[in-house]
């Protein structure tokens, strides 16, 4: 392909992925799952009664990759034997993704605040029907932007890969950039907002989060309202950056040239691995500088 | 008929390739900072998600990768090279972003809690952990194993997914052949990075961690779990041809 289209192409890629990693972590902020849903589904043991959102059907990587391999699933059979428009089949994909994910999403709240009625955790059914629709709605939205980015991939640029395969790879990637980074705000921020700023959690403020919003109790649109503003944004940033870089390396210096490009290619990558990492070093010492120290040196105290 | 027997002899070269991608994905899993849930909540240092599904999700990456070029170019260094720059560039941007987060979104400094002074920057660590934590964020050490972990793990995956492509006749552009080879890819991936996940028991912060002297337990276990694997992907992938490539 002309380097130029394929370079469009990719612009449009980033931009899905960006989609795709941002709606990922705001589906998992307003149902809480993955790592910060341990908080959650704590609370009530530890005596903090709570009107969360408590789905965590799996992990995040696998419960994106089931979505995305239902969704292409659903979309391939449309396209393959009913003839659909790729646009159309996809939408109708993620829609099927969205519903299972839904029903899956109430059982698991079902299962799991019923398994805590011991502990006195009420299983609010208005909070199950005012948030399923929202989760739904941002699964859908992952589900057709990972859909998009496995449909360019596979029939613009090539990738040799089945496109459902390719939807369920990205589904675990996408799962895995969530639950490293958007979950963070969630988990040591917003959760523990009781908490002073600027510090982990203690251990033993565990299970001890946030119950009351700004106006009522708080429930997982609360949570997602504050997440939307910085957390959600940086997810999607990260898996746009995981699709971009990893796909335009291969776009500046494509493989098929020749072994030399090949290699370039593969310098490039390292180059922007060495480059993050002077990024990441540079935060380091900079927080250092401006946050400073928790504990006071008692050894240097003592030689003074 | 297939001949089973034959089949693994003839491919004992790639049998070896696949066992020793299996024993360098299981090492570099030890290298991979995993804080696990609660370095999402800023209480432990390394990125916050579980070993298997981190690991996973950068192995992917590499197989991704790995993919794409292995269609193009059947040159084993460049697909492998691939492979390992497609999983360090996943691991990388996804460190940085938890990085602004913890930076910028909780207020805390990246430190470690496993070592006083950063092998790599020698900061100081232990003053600048917060009460009551293990450490939290990527330290400049954390990252840099990471990317070797990044490294050696997309090497493992592509050395495997490359040794089962050039097991069979069938063209490397055979969407049949992809799908098994980068499905059993990831099998085999997942497989081994669940080994290593029994030394890590949670949260590990990269070589610096006692923990990570554990690795040759892991290593050995790996090695010896990817040969019977290695036969069945060899006799299962190279007798898709002998059946029309199914």
């Amino acid at each position: 392909m002309e380097p130029l289209i394929s370079m469009g192409v990719l612009a449009l890629i980033g931009a899905a992925a960006t989609i795709a990693g941002a709606s990922e972590d705001l589906e998992s902020d307003v149902g809480s799952q993955s790592n910060a849903n341990s908080q959650v589904q704590l609370a009530p043991q530890m005596g903090y009664v709570h009107r969360i959102y408590n789905k965590a059907i799996a992990g995040e990587p696998v419960s994106n990759a089931l979505m995305c391999t239902i969704g292409a699933t659903g979309a391939l059979v449309l396209i393959k034997h009913f003839g659909f428009s790729p646009l159309f089949a996809l939408v109708i994909g993620s829609l099927i993704a969205a519903m299972v994910h839904g029903s899956y999403s109430v059982t698991a709240i079902m299962g799991r605040e019923a398994s805590q009625a011991r502990f006195k955790q009420p299983i609010y059914l208005d909070l199950i029907r005012s948030h399923t629709p929202v989760i739904m709605a941002f699964a859908f939205l992952t589900t057709f932007s990972v859909m998009i980015v496995s449909y360019l991939m596979v029939y613009s640029l090539m990738h040799p890969f089945p496109f459902v395969l390719l939807c369920f790879l990205w589904g675990v990637v996408v799962g895995s950039v969530g639950s490293a980074t958007g979950d963070v705000h969630l988990g040591a921020e917003r959760q523990f907002q009781a908490t002073e700023f600027g510090a982990g959690l203690n251990a033993s403020q565990s299970g001890n989060i946030v119950r009351k919003g700004e106006s009522g109790l708080r429930n997982g649109i609360d949570n997602l309202w504050f997440c939307s503003k910085f957390g959600g944004p940086m997810t999607g940033v990260s898996f746009g950056m995981v699709v971009f870089l990893g796909t335009w390396i291969l776009v500046v210096f494509d493989p098929a040239e020749g072994n030399l490009e090949g290699w370039l290619s593969n310098i490039l990558g390292l180059v922007i691995v060495i480059v993050l990492g002077i990024w990441n070093w540079h935060i380091e010492k900079e927080t250092r500088e401006k946050y400073g120290p928790y504990k006071e040196d008692k050894g240097e105290e003592v030689s003074a | 008929m297939i001949d089973i027997v034959g089949l693994i002899a003839s491919n004992l070269i790639w049998i070896l390739a696949i066992v020793i991608g299996g024993t360098l994905i299981s090492i570099s899993v030890h290298f991979i900072p995993v804080g696990g849930a609660p370095a999402a909540m800023a209480q432990a240092t390394g990125i916050g998600t579980g070993t298997v599904m981190l690991a996973a999700g950068a192995g992917i990456a590499g197989i991704i990768a790995a993919g794409a070029v292995m269609a193009v170019n059947q040159d084993l260094w460049v697909v492998i090279g691939a492979a390992a720059v497609g999983a360090a560039v996943m691991l990388a941007a996804t460190m940085i972003v938890a990085t602004w987060i913890y930076a910028y979104g909780v207020g805390v400094m990246p430190v470690s809690a496993k070592v006083k002074y950063d092998p790599i920057t020698k900061y100081r660590q232990d003053l600048y952990v917060s009460q009551g934590t293990e450490g939290h964020g990527i330290p400049t050490v954390a990252y840099v194993s990471a990317t070797i972990g990044g490294l050696l793990g997309g090497l493992g995956a592509g050395l495997a997914y490359y040794a089962l492509m050039k097991v069979s006749t069938l063209p490397v552009t055979n969407l049949n052949l992809v799908a098994v080879v980068s499905t059993f890819t990831i099998g085999f991936f997942f497989i081994n990075s669940v080994i290593p996940s029994y030394n890590i028991v949670g949260t590990i912060e990269g070589f610096h961690d006692p923990k990570f002297k554990k690795w040759p337990k892991a290593a050995i276990a790996s090695f010896l779990a990817s040969i019977p694997l290695g036969i069945l992907a060899v006799v299962a992938v190279g007798s898709l041809a002998a059946v029309g490539g199914l």
